[in-house]
């Protein structure tokens, strides 16, 4: 049992804003009306938020232990953890190891994240990985826009067959949703292509084109009545000039509901390299438009980084750009994955507009609670590193100062010099923890109501938001105190949220012959058990369908 | 005698881990080893329920479980820097645990991979 | 240089039209690789099977599994760098000298013709074994192999993957990895991982002489290590955990009988290509498993003090020095 008195509260989920609250919580890590007895926090003075929700991270699994197999010497040289008698020792940097990947989140009061790219073939890997992440709690996503038994079921126009093999391979890699990466792109680089307009036939396809993996994989999601939406990295990922793409993606989307993952990658104009420029104007206006999409910024921070996607052939070209080292897995019949260590710099052009276009989507997206903080982790940058897009976003003077730092070149190609918005800690609340809980469809999360989860993170009042959402005064998870004034003092194991989705009885009849055309393991060993998965919970399906 | 059959098996002989192996067993040895390979089959076929083996042996004489675990934990306790070395023949489940045990340590961790 | 381009599998299965293995003999040490995963198979791309992929083997004398193969190349020993070398700079059209192609124990008219198979292919695919990591080069012959495949891309789709031995030796790497950020070759004498293969990996240390106490699990160091190695785990206090009586036990301290994995241990192992599989034990050992008694070990040492005073470490090191 745990009372918090005094603290000014910022809780959006209840329409909150910056009241002096208390907060009671019970024996079960609850929210609760009042509780008699046990420790009271004085946060008279104090800063209390809903603990941080991240909607799209890569931290556990094949891609993200492949990094960081290729950056032993980022290892070497960043924060280390110090094994105690009671905790496990662990690495930050690029690709965190997973302990440190459990502290550091923890430590900047951040108490949810969801992996958002699975290939089923190696669930079971993530799974484990994402058990060794202590303190949070996790979801994570399924990828499918190039799983080829499904694409056969859309080629041949039987979408109800498609939506049982979505159903049957969300159950068998126990996960929370649907990811889709460059649909069609991904299988087409299993032959060294890519998919690049939306209306052409993807390679090895007649008829099945991007956009309509994207329109009907969409309402697959609605119609199984899953929780989160579809979770679509869109084709043309880093392209110059990549906004047609984007803009008529999202018109292939209309009528569902839907999340666009990290959205700055995608919002370039120009026709090359040279001329490349922010359209982040275009999209956000289309985001103000259409109140049922939600996205996460994909911001860039300047700086070493280790990119990773299932984006396979951009990571070709990234590698050819680069010159640096290059890993590329592709996943038998399901999806690919490519990863390039990357350095941000302000000196170079590109970069400039990726940085500034990452902002401007932050400030331009009016409605907090359809664009979200995130870097795509580790791609735009390291999650540790979110207090300064928190700052970046909360004073217009900082901002201005680091544009002052950028090429003379960059005029006209960015619109963040014209932007005054600055962010609100209630629009920081919504943006880091309550809109991604409710994008999740995680109910429990991002909210501080009563029966809600009690994550909760109390700062001290700082005037630099970097220092203080960099070092919360305490971080409270499931109504423990896991982190006080810069101490970890628990490293509780988390719960992993999973879906059920309704399947038709004769689905595995239909999955086994296709299954064993293609893979390379037994049909009664790809599935995960349940038991494997520590603290499962499984959350209900309702369904969308219009 | 009737023997137990189990599907799809996994054979850990080699790295190809083929996971399609039908076992026929009498709980106490593997009869037959379906679709395994020359390796494959040998690897199931010589090892036994049988207890071959003392449990345990401290410095050579035959010891309890419970003792010998005792004494490997002083033993590596004690030491400086303690090496745990090989877990090419054993599951991930174990291979966790000799991770946990060389950063309690804080000793040497490696495996056949290094030779 | 660096990285890895490579696939699971699944893809050689489906794909691969062209398919080297190079410094291994999978006839005899992967059996079913030819057949459960590579040359053997039919898939909807390669629907005659065998027919219609091609497959080279690239060693140092003729094995078993060049019966197999469509073309053999024989390189002369210690010259897999150079070989690989000469192909990098080939596939690009870069000039290299007749001395320099005769050093490999080939001709140019059987290198041309191999550079024309490798860009001619659909989907390229190279196993490597230990006769070419393990032999004179070590994983700079890796590297260079790599570092092929991956410039390959520019002319077709080309992948590589090691052909890992030795039960679930890749499992040990990827868990380490996760937990630690590196593969092998740990120190945790400061309190967090560090990695430095040639001062960390095994035969040094035990050559040097720089552990006072080893715990040595599912291999048999005794039986294959350099006898230097050897005579190291004799004076220090050496602990076994094996199903068998070994000869590392022979010399060891404590030894203790553990259930083999996968005929009376559950749990999970992992293929070459880093796919976790589970384990279906039919036996039941009369020995417990070795998780089980490496966390009782574990639990044992918890009880007693740890190694560095309370307090005496920060929680973190912002950067390592």
């Amino acid at each position: 049992m745990l009372r918090i008195t005094g603290g000014k509260v910022y809780d959006p989920a209840n329409g909150i804003d910056g009241e002096v609250r208390d907060l009671a919580i019970d024996d079960h890590g609850r929210f609760v009306e009042s509780v008699d007895g046990g420790r009271t926090i004085d946060a008279t003075g104090m800063i209390v938020f809903p603990g941080g929700v991240d909607v799209h991270t890569h931290v556990a699994g094949g891609a993200i232990n492949f990094a960081r197999a290729m950056t032993p010497e980022d290892h070497r040289r960043t924060q280390a953890f110090i094994r105690t008698k009671s905790r496990r020792s662990g690495l930050g940097g690029m690709a965190p190891t997973t302990f440190a990947t459990g502290y550091l989140y923890a430590g900047m009061g951040w108490t949810t994240v969801n992996e958002a790219a699975v290939p089923v073939l190696s669930a079971r890997h993530t799974h484990e990985e994402l058990a060794d992440i202590p303190i949070v709690d996790k979801t994570s996503l399924t990828l499918m826009a190039n799983n080829e038994i499904m694409l056969d079921q859309l080629e041949q126009g039987e979408y109800e067959r498609a939506k049982q093999v979505v159903a049957w391979y969300l159950w068998a890699a126990k996960s929370y949703g649907v990811k889709a990466v460059n649909p069609g792109g991904v299988a087409a680089w299993k032959w060294g292509k890519d998919a690049k307009q939306l209306a052409s036939p993807i390679e090895g396809y007649k008829k099945l084109t991007p956009g309509g993996i994207v329109t009907q994989l969409a309402r697959i999601c609605d119609d199984l009545g899953l929780p989160h939406p579809i979770h679509l990295h869109c084709n043309n990922l880093g392209a110059p000039g990549n906004i047609a793409t984007t803009l008529d993606t999202l018109k292939h989307l209309e009528g569902s509901r839907a999340h666009i993952a990290h959205s700055q990658y995608h919002a370039y104009g120009g026709d090359g390299w040279d001329t490349m420029c922010s359209e982040t104007a275009q999209l956000a206006d289309y985001f103000n438009t259409h109140p049922n999409i939600t996205t996460d910024a994909g911001a860039v921070l300047f700086g070493d980084t280790v990119t990773i996607t299932a984006d396979g052939p951009w990571q070709h070209l990234l590698y050819k750009l680069t010159g640096r080292k290059w890993g590329n897995l592709d996943v038998e019949n399901e999806t690919g994955c490519g990863i390039v260590p990357y350095t941000y710099r302000p000196s170079n052009l590109v970069n400039a507009v990726q940085w500034a276009s990452g902002l401007e989507l932050l400030l331009l997206i009016q409605n907090p609670w359809q664009v979200f903080l995130s870097t795509d982790h580790p791609n735009g940058g390291c999650f540790w590193r979110y207090p300064e897009i928190i700052k970046l976003l909360m004073s217009a003077d900082f901002r201005k100062e680091c544009t002052r730092k950028l090429p003379d070149k960059i005029k006209g190609k960015i619109t963040l010099p014209e932007v005054d918005r600055e962010y609100t800690l209630y629009e920081i609340a919504v943006s880091m923890s309550a809109g991604p809980a409710k994008a999740l469809g995680l109910s429990h999360k991002g909210s501080l109501g009563i029966g809600c989860d009690a994550d909760v993170v109390i700062y001290n009042q700082d005037d630099d938001p970097a220092r203080m959402f960099g070092h919360p005064r305490y971080v409270i998870k499931g109504g423990e105190v896991v982190i006080e004034e810069g101490d970890i003092l628990e490293t509780p194991q988390g719960r992993e949220f999973l879906v059920k989705p309704a399947r038709d009885p004769d689905i595995d009849a239909f999955m086994r012959p296709r299954f064993e055309e293609c893979y390379t393991m037994s049909f009664e060993n790809y599935p995960v058990e349940m038991e494997r998965i520590e603290h499962a919970e499984i959350r209900e399906c309702i369904s969308h369908a219009p | 005698m009737s023997l137990q059959v189990i599907d799809n098996a996994t054979c850990t002989f080699c790295g190809c881990v083929c996971d399609d192996i039908q076992l026929h067993h009498d709980e106490v040895r593997i009869h037959e080893a379906k679709r395994a390979c020359v390796l494959g089959t040998a690897w199931f076929l010589n090892h036994t329920a049988e207890k071959k083996h003392p449990d345990a042996l401290v410095d050579g004489r035959e010891a309890s479980l419970d003792e010998a675990i005792e004494a490997a934990a002083a033993l590596l306790h004690a030491a400086d820097m303690p090496l745990v070395y090989g877990m090419s023949n054993t599951t991930c489940e174990a291979q966790k645990q000799c991770a946990a045990l060389a950063d309690q340590l804080g000793g040497l961790l490696d495996s056949h991979t290094s030779l | 240089m660096g990285g890895k381009v490579t696939c699971t599998l699944g893809e050689v299965k489906q794909r691969a039209d062209f398919i080297v293995y190079w410094g291994g003999n999978p006839a005899e040490c992967h059996p079913r690789h030819f057949t459960k995963y590579t040359i053997m198979q039919k898939s909807k791309f390669l629907p005659r099977g065998r027919k219609d992929r091609t497959m080279v083997l690239v060693d140092i004398r003729e094995t078993k599994s060049a019966k197999a193969a469509d073309i053999f190349l024989q390189v002369k020993p210690g010259k897999d760098f150079e070989l690989i070398t000469i192909l990098r700079a080939m596939i690009k059209d870069q000039h290299v000298t007749d001395e320099q192609i005769a050093v490999t124990g080939l001709s140019r008219e059987v290198l041309d013709d191999l550079v024309g198979r490798m860009k001619g292919a659909k989907f390229g695919c190279m196993f490597f074994g230990m006769g070419l990591s393990m032999t004179r080069g070590k994983h700079m012959n890796s590297a260079a192999l790599l570092t092929l495949a991956a410039e390959m891309n520019a002319f077709t789709k080309f992948v590589a993957m090691p052909m890992r031995g030795h039960g679930n030796v890749t499992g040990a790497d990827v868990i380490m990895r996760w937990q630690t950020g590196f593969p092998f070759g740990i120190t945790f004498n400061r309190g967090y991982p560090r990695y430095n293969p040639g001062e960390f990996s095994t035969v040094d240390v035990l050559v040097r002489g720089d552990c006072d106490a080893a715990f040595i699990i599912g291999a048999d160091p005794g039986a294959t290590m350099p006898q230097p190695a050897i005579e190291h785990l004799k004076r220090i206090p050496t602990i076994v955990l094996d199903p068998h009586v070994t000869h590392t036990s022979r010399l060891s301290r404590v030894h203790i009988t553990t259930a083999p994995q996968g005929i009376a241990a559950p749990g999970t192992a992992y293929r070459m290509d880093e796919i976790p599989l589970p384990l279906k034990p039919p036996l039941k050992s009369p020995y417990p498993t070795d998780e089980q008694v490496v966390r009782r070990i574990n639990e044992a040492i918890a009880a007693k003090p740890f190694w560095m005073p309370e307090g005496s470490q920060p929680q973190m090191l912002t950067a390592q020095v």
